[in-house]
């Protein structure tokens, strides 16, 4: 069984951003890059079907030249073989133009499964993986927290309010994948792993190689664009306030009324 | 959260802008290592050391290791991170892949231990001391003793200690009174009592592999008749574990590294204890001698550790402590309360907190980066070149490591004030952990007179010579650069006053004066440390000045208010300027003290020593 888990790099969550001097993107030298947190979850879900059932990983990622680092990291967690997308002609596409190239990508790959994080940290918008598999033509299974491959299905859990769902679908499919940190404890790669990745094949292609040109998936095809940035207000240091119970209920209120006009 | 344990970018400006240890890849031995495979490295070790490490480093301090009935427990939290750290391979990262290793070098090994000293040293004890132990096994086992025990030391399977001290022989190993009786099978037959055994007894591992020195019946009196025994917790016996008769009676309660077990051991209590003698019959010293130079770095390492996550943490704080307004509006009541980082002698402390981190961090690199200098040279030449350099730094990188990392560590609970005085803040248990660095592994006194009696003295003085005349190659380059110059005078001043000084005693050491040395060995190592570190802080500044003036260069900012946007704007400029601030804080104010300090060695003054002991007065 083949699965490909699609990888993003994107900044840490834990950089200091700045906004670039164009007011619409964020300044990228210097930051700090890191595989998408839900594409680690996406990972080691796919590392886990490996251990169980001897599945075959590939990571699949576009992006520059750095993307490396974070398919490498993959690689040392475990999974087989890397391949990555770098054509400048990307630089500015949109949630469809990447998944345009992913499911391009896809083709020439073999796969049962497609695995990805549900979103990317870096712009939130929650589509790329979806419209992968409408591109490629494959059922959709989102959010999920776990999954399990039997009789040529792959059947996930996702937490619903207060409870879960489980869902099924036939192969080959695509699942986006949720939960948090705490819920995956996605592996660390060992020493003997980041050995062993230095020696796995890693292929990187341009559009060309896809069969694809840039006026289909570039910024010029783009249909969405950021046109603003700003960073969140600074907040405001805390207030405590003084007197007896009473009094400090009486301004809380006031407060909550006349500054924060919440009630 | 940022990550509080390490200064990312200072560890990689140190790895690939001064060391540039991308060039080991230029010999045989390192060839296939790259500068992604340590960055992939160091990204693994940084997160495991975030994740994993430093979260169960309060609660371990908390907690403590809990002793009852002969067997203790560590702080449970322990238990996951170090499943984590086996698991990852990392006790075995700079070993050769003929013992399981991975063969990375050996500064790219004390990177990865200063993030987690950083994390939780008490946890990093126990692999730290299991490690020590399985080299041991490497280079003085017989095979079989190496299948038997250094093979499940590298994999952290089980765990090992270093036993040498006993009530009555602490600094003087030499008084140790353990006793060995060989039996028939070429066994011995150990008893004797340990104490301050660090992780001794404990329940991470399975087993425990003590390295014990003893003395064999009949052995010289004297460091000249000890032996160096392996004596297992559980002996294999018959595929079977059984056990060895190794008792712990009971941990210390104390300072710091709450986590870490300071046992004691009764061996052979029951006449059932055996150990192997490792290595040959009497030669437990000089075997112990040739594994104390890694050790030793580690301990310095200790402190540096400290020094770097409670820097960072007191930085953290400064910036979020509102306190006091600005200076130039002290009067006024009504000034808007500014962060205390403003303020000029919160300045001074971070500017004292952070240049002796990023100087002690590129001194302890150095030094493992010339091991691996050692480790593919290509002639013996070379080899020694390096050996040398290393030999006569480890008793500075020993002890000004530590107790440098201690005054860091002091500082920080400065920049705190009371919160920093305040369990609520970790700052108080940094300086708590950090302070045995400066006392186990020889201590700190110790390592002054190795340095002055030893390292001085051997090939007639040639280790501190070829130290000094690389200094002098390097400053060749140095005194090239207009904008530093007064800092490279500086640092040539005191380098010359060390010099002075080392002369000195080299006439003094051969009179009767002798003991004039022994006074003043300490106050030496500290004039040694300073320059070291200042010399790594200079060649660091010269690095950083050119890198930013191309910035500058490549921003187009000529002018002072242009620069000064180029500092705002970009991370690595700003990074660039911190580091030649380092160096100027540093030697300015510290390097300019050199003189003094020299004048006050150099005095003959011996007050301590010719007062009478009465005149210590205890009523
Ligand atoms: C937490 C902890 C963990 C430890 N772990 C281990 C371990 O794993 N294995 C192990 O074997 N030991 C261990 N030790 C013991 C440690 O190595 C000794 O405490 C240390 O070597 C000093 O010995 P001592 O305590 O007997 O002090 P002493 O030797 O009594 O020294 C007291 C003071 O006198 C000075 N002094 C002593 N002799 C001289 C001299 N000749 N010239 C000048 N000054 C001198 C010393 O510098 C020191 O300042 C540990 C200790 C502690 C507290």
């Amino acid at each position: 069984m083949n699965i490909v888990v699609l990888v993003k790099q994107v900044p840490d969550t834990e950089t200091k951003i700045k906004i670039g001097a164009d007011g619409k993107s964020i300044e990228t030298s210097e930051i700090k890059w890191v595989m998408n947190p839900y594409d680690e979850y996406a990972v080691e879900a796919a590392l886990r079907l490996q251990d169980s059932v001897g599945a075959s990983v590939t990571i699949l990622s576009m992006g520059p030249e750095r993307t490396v680092e974070s398919i490498r990291t993959a690689l040392a967690m475990g999974a087989d073989t890397g391949v990555l997308v770098d054509d400048p002609a990307t630089e500015g596409s949109d949630g469809l133009g990447k998944a345009k190239v992913l499911a391009a990508a896809l083709k020439s790959l073999e796969f049962d499964l497609v695995f990805c994080g549900h979103r990317a940290v870096d712009s939130d918008e929650n589509q790329v993986g979806i419209m992968v598999a409408e591109l490629a033509g494959i059922p959709h299974l989102g959010l999920a927290v776990s999954a399990e491959v039997t009789d040529g299905k792959v059947k996930v859990q996702r937490p619903i309010e207060g409870a879960k769902v489980t869902m099924e679908a036939i192969l080959p499919a695509l699942v986006t994948f949720g939960g948090a940190h705490a819920v995956w404890n996605p592996r660390y790669a060992s020493l003997p792993g980041i050995m062993k990745a230095k020696k796995k094949p890693l292929e990187t292609k341009t559009l060309a190689d896809l069969g694809l040109s840039a006026d289909e998936v570039g910024a010029q095809a783009a249909k969405v664009s950021v046109t603003a940035m700003e960073m969140p207000q600074e907040r405001q240091p805390g207030r405590k306030l003084e007197g007896d119970t009473v009094e400090k209920a009486k301004e809380l209120t006031r407060l909550l009324h006349e500054e924060a006009k919440v009630i | 959260m940022a990550n509080l344990l390490v200064d990312e970018r200072d560890v990689k400006f140190v790895l690939y802008e001064q060391l540039d240890i991308e060039q080991l890849s230029n010999t045989a031995k390192y060839a296939e290592y790259s500068k992604e495979m340590y960055d992939l490295v160091l990204e693994q070790a940084w997160k495991l050391a975030e994740n994993e490490m430093a979260p169960a480093n309060r609660k371990g301090d908390e907690q403590g290791c809990v002793w009852e009935d002969g067997k203790v427990r560590v702080p449970e939290s322990y238990h996951r991170p170090y499943e984590m750290y086996k698991q990852g391979g990392w006790l075995s990262m700079a070993e050769a892949a003929e013992v399981g290793g991975q063969g990375f070098p050996v500064v790219m090994g004390l990177a990865t231990i200063e993030a987690f000293g950083a994390a939780n040293l008490s946890l990093f004890l126990y692999p730290g001391l299991t490690h020590g132990a399985a080299r041991l096994l490497e280079v003085y086992g017989t095979k079989e003793q190496q299948r038997t025990f250094m093979d499940k030391l590298y994999t952290g399977e089980w765990s090992g200690t270093m036993c040498l001290t006993e009530p009555q022989a602490g600094s003087d190993v030499g008084a140790l009174r353990t006793k060995a009786i060989l039996n028939d099978d070429g066994t011995y037959s150990i008893s004797g009592t340990k104490i301050f055994i660090s992780c001794g007894e404990h329940d991470l591992t399975e087993n425990i592999v003590h390295m014990v020195l003893a003395r064999i019946e009949g052995a010289p009196a004297g460091t000249k008749g000890i032996s160096l025994f392996i004596i297992p917790k559980l002996r294999p016996e018959n595929g079977e574990l059984v056990d060895n008769d190794v008792v712990c009676p009971g941990i210390e309660h104390k300072l710091g590294i709450h986590g870490s077990a300071t046992s004691t051991l009764n061996f052979g209590e029951n006449n059932n204890c055996i150990g192997y003698l490792l290595g040959e019959a009497n030669q437990g010293m000089r075997i112990m001698f040739q594994m104390m130079n890694e050790s030793r770095l580690f301990v310095g390492m200790q402190g540096q550790s400290h020094a770097s996550t409670a820097y960072l943490y007191a930085l953290q704080y400064s910036k979020e402590r509102t306190q006091g307004s600005d200076a130039s509006r002290i009067k006024d009541p009504t000034a808007p309360r500014v962060a205390i980082i403003n303020h000029p002698d919160v300045r001074r402390m971070l500017m004292f907190m952070k240049s002796v981190s990023e100087g002690l961090r590129a001194l302890l690199y150095y030094v493992g980066f010339c091991d691996d200098l050692v480790r593919s040279a290509e002639n013996d030449q070379e080899r020694e070149k390096y050996q040398d350099f290393i030999d006569i730094l480890i008793p500075v990188c020993k002890a000004y490591g530590s107790d440098m990392g201690f005054r860091v560590c002091e500082t920080a609970i400065q920049v705190l004030g009371g919160y920093g005085y305040c369990q609520e803040h970790p700052v108080e248990q940094f300086l708590r952990d950090c302070k045995i660095a400066s006392i186990y592994e020889g201590a700190n006194g110790i390592q002054a007179l190795d340095l002055v009696g030893r390292k001085l003295v051997i090939k007639r003085g040639q280790l501190f010579k070829r130290l000094i005349a690389e200094t002098e190659e390097f400053l060749r380059w140095a005194r090239r650069n207009f904008e530093l110059r007064e800092l490279v005078a500086i640092f040539e001043a005191a380098r010359q006053q060390l010099i002075e000084v080392t002369k000195y005693f080299g006439l003094k050491g051969m009179t009767e004066d002798y003991p004039e040395t022994l006074l003043y060995a300490t106050p030496y190592l500290e004039l040694f440390g300073d320059i070291a570190v200042g010399f790594m802080l200079l060649w660091q500044a010269l690095i950083a000045q050119r890198r930013l003036q191309e910035i500058y260069v490549d921003a187009g900012a000529k002018d002072a208010q242009a620069q000064r946007e180029v500092l705002v704007s970009n991370r690595s400029a700003a990074f660039y300027r911190g580091k030649v601030a380092s160096a100027e804080f540093f030697i300015t104010n510290i390097l300019s003290l050199a003189k003094g300090k020299a004048k006050a060695i150099m005095s003959g003054q011996r007050a301590a020593v010719e007062i009478p002991e009465e005149a210590f007065t205890l009523t």
